[in-house]
């Protein structure tokens, strides 16, 4: 049961981009897509949250999906949650209520998709507003390590870490997709494990694997 | 194969170390230094010659250095080397440059309808406000100014200017003509619009030479100014001038040889001399502007990759008061900047011997001459980098790098030498194909080990800073005179090839190299000085003394094998020629045709052209310039560059239609046949003191304004000459509160009231539009809670200004003004909206169509009844699909009916729970009540039968929705169905018929969200309403283009492309009203739906559905998500049976055995360490 996917020419990752509203996701996915060179941003175009990028080498094709300005269809999210394979959970440093709202997200995510291991990037947002912070970095870090997800810490206003955060996620997509195989016989053990202990304990294997030893990137 | 590999392309090994800037795109050249290229093969049809002091507008620039630009003098088109020309922009000069741009932009647009812009005047605007910054920057503005008064040069530069101003305005008012049919003559529109075109090249033509002749004064009258460029004091005098404009049209000859150019600069100065005698009062005189501006520009750590010669040497001193270098800071005496220059210079050398090879077989000479030039300039590279080397004992690494660097320079020469022996033995004058693969190989392998090199000296340089040096020649230390041998056939060629590679060399050297020194015509080879080299250039341009030994390598060159695809008329077929392969050592340059300039004889040549892409990409219709290239080695100011070579045909008709030698001269068309010249002077310079903001516009090609400051897009809103833009003032009005508040507005309002008076002509006109702007303001667009302060300007205004000049209009605009303020706005106000305006709307409702019938049994009627009346409520399984979707339907179509405009701006509904935007909450409400009803009407039962069967209802609602076109009700529902919480009972869905199962996947495909709701954008575009389209779409790209367009723009000035940091002066902020322009039009697209659907009302059905809703939303505890699913997980409890565990088709029933919640308590778990 080997599916080599990688051997494909360039792979279609679909990322979707979650937060409360006014944590600035909005800004991060416009910067990313964004080409500065282009003097106006138009958002209704089909392409406009299509990108290529390359990826430890590899050509991807990046959609993200960001409902930004709807956060208030909340029987929504289920529909956009489904579409993705990836997410961004972006949060605000400057809002705990923000921070609040992804750990909402994060468990109605492993809910739809019923697994522990969705690749996930944690996002804290307006990084250049440190004075005005509320969410301590303990926090976002402890959230991080429970989730196996790696944390940064961005700011669309200084375009810090903004194309880290995108990249990471292809990444972790990406190596899923080599691991395929591999996960699959993992999770046939879990489906007669009886509780989440040795789900953990599994995590922690998966994670000394990974290439970038370094899980949480602050600026 | 295209152009040789350019030194862009090998820099790129470069950019991780050090990131480039961007190159700054140069929208007018002026040349310093003429450029003739005289010798007997003529190329000029390509070329475009140019005069000390002669002004360029640049089309595109290949990164081999020559540009395609437009002489402004003449209008003639063709190729320039970059490398004799500077940067033009002065302060001055920025907004009329700027208007040019547009002007030109516009005219040769295609994209636009003619009588759009003809219709009225606005597009004259520009170059009027241009002209009139120029004068005012001056102090130059009425006649009576002191500057004027004392100066004769300067009156009389300052009446041409306006003259030919006045001619401009003058065609354009005869092209306004023939566009509304009112003259019937067979003068074309191309010809008039050809004919401004000149013109307008004119006004800068005379608005330079203004300048230079103020340039003059002010540098004679401010001494303290002079002292400061120290070594060029006495040369500063010599005034840029346009020879042309001194000597006349005819005497712009050729002067091919130094002395009589020379003579003529000379000519020039003596001229001008005299009008600038008047030294009265030196001390206070304004410091030189120009000189200072340009002072920091050459400091700016990007210069060094400028096609612009601001860093040139200061060799040519004579020209150096235009732009000197700066006496403090001199740049390239940095050891980087040398590094720089030099690489660069290797690299292009290297880079067109490469794509030489790449094309065809050369000839020894030719060969031989490249390889020294790739040799000499090697060997300057490795002189800077052993500066650097000497200057650090830490590694061996840089040493290493620099030896192998040599090795592969001295391969290359060797194998050349070798090749060029045998060829010489053989008897052959053209190198063999096979030998190519050799020399490729040799000038890669140097390619690299010169970037490698650079590369490890860059580090090196940052490891001890940059420093100052003085580099000596770079004597290479490879003997080149292995290439001299055969050339003894042909000892003419030896030696000017090998004299030009010694003057080469020194000129390399230093900084202190002068033109003078050197002893032939070689002295206009300046390729290496400069920041860009075109290596190519000495040879095509120096005037070899003798050159008949330089041509026969060409007149024997192989004819060409590829059919020419030129397509030219008569007219053209003398200037434009057929193509020969082989050229020694011209830069690939596209061929063009030009006007037959004064003084020059055309006869048909034999052109070389080495790039295939030009000669197949080339259609030269009458009269068109084609410059097709590869579009990547370009940089151009056009986005599309293939707008360079389609849709230039007014660029370069003139040229010939009004080429000097058909019609007698530039001078004599714009003042030609005008009794009433005077008059029309005053009356252009009556309009140039009119006050305008105009240049503060910003537009895209289509004309559209796309930025602005406020007082200019008053005005524009206010224009006298025609009926605003609809799309412009819908915008304006919608959204201008996001860029001023309502009492600036006002007060802008007022001040375009006030000072429209000091131009008599159009005070009438602009005064009634200021108080239609306040009218529809007042009328249909007042916010009440925001406008309000700005009554107290209003009223005031209304009653005393504006009644004084037109009482009945004072009159209205009190009355309209106390009704607001006791009323709020007058009409509702979504009826005035600005989507609606544009289309009519009586097309899609017509009035006549009856209701289709309610289908309501009286069953079901009275089952209503009886809810009524306390009895049971009907369930959802009671009613007919097709009416509970057109109830649902007419509910959701009054709230979005309901949506203000401004609740869709600048993210409204996020803010503050939403309160600023009551309807937009209330729609995205009743879109999660929708939902959670159907969760809650199947969940409700615990008979799976019962569940499929509530299941297959709404399947059925939602496909009538669908059929009612309302996207919104249907993504409610499809989101239900297929959300985790229902689709995971598997039981429930194994009862639902494969028909229906397939319906639900076929409206799920509706609102896919992928692609960026591809499939919902694709049918809501163009469709005709009634629709209900899904809201949260508009949303998101409301949230985006308020996010990803930033509030504010650089205005643009001419020159300075994008660098606006480069000099501040260049950038003033101003509205990006392209932004909200985008805000507007979405916000149009919603608004075209805003038509209610021609449906009954079922008053009972309402209320049930409410009644359903409200018990949804009081059952809505917490997390109703989690609730629901708690209750599916309750109905059907996880299944054992393992199946796929990510991205399973119906996305993921359960598989964990054993606990139910477990997911839940695991997630809690870790809670406490997040609090």
């Amino acid at each position: 049961m080997s599916r080599h996917k990688h051997h494909q020419p360039c792979r279609e990752l679909h990322v979707v981009v979650l937060g409360a509203g006014g944590v600035g996701k909005s800004c991060l996915t416009a910067q990313f897509v964004h080409n500065e060179w282009i003097e106006s941003y138009d958002p209704t175009i089909e392409d406009t949250y299509r990108t290529q990028l390359q990826v430890d080498g590899r050509q991807v094709v990046l959609e993200i999906l960001d409902t930004a300005g709807t956060e208030q269809f909340v029987a929504m999210r289920d529909l956009y949650m489904k579409s993705g394979q990836g997410f961004i959970l972006v949060f605000s440093i400057t809002s705990s209520s923000s921070m609040s709202e992804i750990e909402m997200l994060r468990e109605e995510i492993t809910r739809i998709k019923d697994d522990e291991n969705v690749p996930i990037v944690i996002v804290g947002n307006k990084a250049d507003l440190e004075d005005q912070r509320s969410v301590p970095r303990q926090r976002a870090f402890a959230c991080s390590q429970s989730w196996n997800a790696p944390y940064y810490e961005t700011s669309a206003r200084t375009r810090t870490n903004v194309n880290a955060v995108f990249i990471d996620i292809c990444r972790q997509l990406l190596l899923r997709d080599e691991k395929y195989g591999d996960l699959d016989r993992l999770s046939d053990d879990r489906d007669y494990d009886k509780d989440g202990i040795m789900g953990l304990g599994k995590r922690k294997k998966r994670r000394t694997r990974r290439p970038d030893g370094n899980r949480c990137v602050i600026l | 194969m295209s152009s040789p590999a350019t030194p862009n392309g090998s820099q790129q090994d470069l950019a991780d170390e050090q990131p480039q800037a961007p190159p700054v795109f140069h929208n007018f050249l002026r040349a310093f230094y003429p450029f003739h290229p005289s010798y007997s093969v003529s190329d000029s049809s390509v070329t475009l010659p140019l005069s000390e002091g002669d002004v360029i507008l640049v089309h595109s620039i290949h990164t081999n250095g020559w540009a395609d630009g437009t002489l402004l003098l003449t209008g003639a088109r063709g190729w320039l080397p970059t490398n004799y020309c500077e940067a033009y922009d002065p302060e001055e000069m920025r907004n009329l440059l700027k208007a040019l741009l547009n002007f030109w932009d516009l005219l040769r647009s295609t994209s636009v309808n003619d009588s759009e812009i003809f219709g009225n005047q606005e597009f004259m605007k520009g170059i009027i406000a241009g002209v009139r910054c120029l004068l005012e920057r001056t102090d130059c503005l009425t006649r009576e100014s002191a500057i004027i008064q004392r100066h004769e040069g300067l009156r009389r530069g300052r009446k041409s200017l306006l003259s030919e101003l006045s001619s401009l305005v003058k065609t354009a008012k005869r092209l306004q003509e023939t566009q509304r049919g009112m003259l019937h003559s067979a003068e074309d529109v191309n010809d008039i619009v050809d004919e401004m075109i000149l013109k307008a090249f004119r006004i800068v033509t005379k608005g330079v030479r203004f300048l230079d002749v103020l340039e003059e004064d002010r540098s004679l009258r401010a001494p303290a100014a002079v002292t400061v460029m120290d070594t060029v004091v006495e040369e500063s005098h010599v005034p840029p001038t346009p020879p042309a404009d001194l000597m006349g049209f005819e005497e712009q000859s050729n002067a091919s040889d130094v002395s009589s150019r020379a003579d003529a600069s000379q000519a020039s100065s003596d001229l001008v001399l005299p009008c600038m005698s008047d030294v009265a009062h030196a001390a206070n005189a304004p410091v030189n502007k120009r000189l200072s501006s340009i002072t920091t520009m050459s400091a700016s750590p990007t210069s060094h990759r400028l096609s612009q010669n601001i860093n040139r040497l200061s060799g040519i001193s004579h020209r150096v008061s235009l732009a000197g270098p700066p006496p403090l800071s001199r740049p390239q005496h940095l050891v980087s900047e040398r590094l720089n220059k030099s690489h660069d210079a290797f690299l292009s050398h290297l880079g067109s011997f490469i794509g030489r090879l790449h094309l065809q077989s050369q000839s020894r000479p030719e060969l031989a001459f490249a390889i020294k030039l790739t040799a000499t300039s090697g060997g300057d590279l490795l002189a800077v980098i052993d500066v650097v080397c000497s200057n650090t004992s830490s590694s061996d690494m840089l040493p290493r790098a620099r030896d192998s660097m040599f090795d592969r320079i001295q391969d290359l020469v060797s194998s050349a030498g070798q090749i060029i022996h045998d060829a010489a033995s053989q008897e052959e004058d053209v190198i063999m194909q096979q030998d190519n693969g050799v020399l490729l190989l040799a000038a890669t392998g140097c390619v690299k080990a010169a970037g490698e090199c650079v590369a490890k000296t860059k580090w090196v340089i940052e490891r001890v800073g940059d420093f100052e040096c003085e580099v000596e020649s770079g004597s290479l230390g490879i003997d080149l005179s292995v290439l001299d041998v055969p050339f003894e056939r042909r000892p003419s060629v030896a030696t000017s090839v090998a004299g030009s590679t010694a003057s080469q060399a020194t000129s390399v050297a230093g900084s202190c190299r002068t033109v003078e020194s050197c002893s032939s015509g070689v002295q206009r080879l300046r390729t290496s000085s400069t920041d860009k080299p075109l290596p190519e250039l000495p040879q095509v341009t120096s005037p070899v003394v003798d050159e008949t030994p330089d041509l026969p390598p060409q007149q024997e060159s192989p004819p060409n094998t590829r059919p020419s695809s030129l397509l030219h008329d008569e007219s053209l077929s003398s200037t434009v020629s057929s193509v020969s392969s082989l050229r020694p050592t011209l830069p690939p340059l596209p061929k063009l045709s030009t006007s037959l300039l004064p003084g020059e004889d055309y006869s048909p040549v034999e052109k070389a052209n080495q790039d295939t892409d030009f000669q197949s990409s080339f259609q030269s219709e009458p009269g068109t310039v084609s410059s097709a290239g590869s579009s990547a080695t370009y940089h151009s100011r056009d986005s599309e560059s293939s707008l360079v070579s389609q849709t230039s045909t007014r660029a370069t008709t003139p040229d010939h239609t009004m080429g000097p030698k058909n019609k007698p001269s530039m001078s004599e068309l714009s003042n030609g046949g005008s009794s009433t010249q005077a008059e029309e002077v005053d009356d252009v310079e009556c309009k140039l003191l009119e006050k305008t903001y105009a240049y503060e516009l910003m537009f895209n090609k289509e004309g559209q304004v796309t930025g602005g400051s406020i007082p200019a897009l008053v005005e524009r809103l206010t224009t006298h000459e025609s009926t605003p833009d609809a799309t412009f003032v819908s915008t304006f009005y919608l959204t201008f509160r996001l860029f001023c508040t309502p009492v600036q507005l006002a007060e802008a309002l007022i001040d375009r009231f006030d000072y429209v008076v000091e131009s008599p002509h159009m005070a009438a006109p602009v005064r009634l539009r200021v108080y239609n702007a306040f009218k529809g303001w007042l009328e249909t667009h007042w916010r009440d809670e925001t406008d309000r302060e700005a009554l107290d300007l209003i009223e005031p205004f209304a009653e005393h200004k504006l009644s004084s000049a037109l009482p009945s209009a004072g009159r209205r605009l009190l009355e309209l003004a106390q009704r607001v303020s006791s009323e709020g706005s007058l009409v509702p106000r979504n009826v005035s909206s600005m989507g609606k305006t544009n289309t009519s709307i009586a097309q899609y409702v017509p009035a006549e169509t009856p209701h289709p019938a309610v289908s309501l049994s009286r069953s079901q009627v009275n089952a209503l009844q009886g809810w009524k009346n306390g009895g049971t409520m009907p369930s959802v399984l009671d009613f007919e699909p097709l009416e509970l979707a057109r109830q649902l339907t007419v509910k959701q179509m009054t709230i979005f009916c309901a949506i203000l405009p401004e609740e869709l701006l600048a993210s409204e509904w996020m803010k503050k729970g939403g309160v600023g935007a009551p309807n937009v909450k209330a729609m995205t409400a009743f879109s999660t009540d929708l939902s959670n009803l159907v969760a809650e009407t199947i969940l409700q039962h615990s008979e799976v039968k019962k569940r499929a069967t509530v299941i297959k209802q709404w399947i059925k609602i939602a496909h009538q929705c669908f059929e009612l076109h309302n996207y919104d009700g249907l993504m409610a529902i499809i989101c239900s169905l297929n959300s985790s919480t229902i689709s995971r009972l598997r039981k429930t869905w194994d009862m639902v018929s494969p028909k229906r199962r397939d319906m639900l996947r076929q409206l799920q495909a509706v609102v896919e969200p992928s692609q960026n709701n591809k499939v919902l954008r694709g049918r809501l575009h163009d469709h005709v309403p009634p629709c209900l389209p899904f809201l949260g779409m508009y949303l998101t790209d409301l949230t985006f283009v308020d996010i990803g367009n930033p509030a504010t723009k650089q205005l643009q000035s001419a020159g300075c492309g994008d660098g606006a940091e480069e000099n501040g002066a260049g950038g003033r902020t101003v509205v990006n009203f392209d932004k909200h322009t985008r805000t507007a039009k979405i916000i149009g697209e919603l608004q075209r739906f805003q038509i209610p659907y021609r449906l009954t009302e079922v008053p009972e059905l309402q209320e049930w559905l409410e009644a359903q809703v409200v018990g949804v939303r009081d059952g809505d505890q917490g997390n109703v998500q989690v609730s629901y699913y708690r209750k599916s997980l309750l109905l059907e409890p996880r299944e054992a049976a393992p199946r796929t565990p990510i991205e399973g088709p119906s996305g993921g029933s359960g598989q964990r055995t054993g606990d139910l919640f477990g997911w839940m308590t695991r997630d809690r778990g870790i809670a406490p360490v997040m609090v």
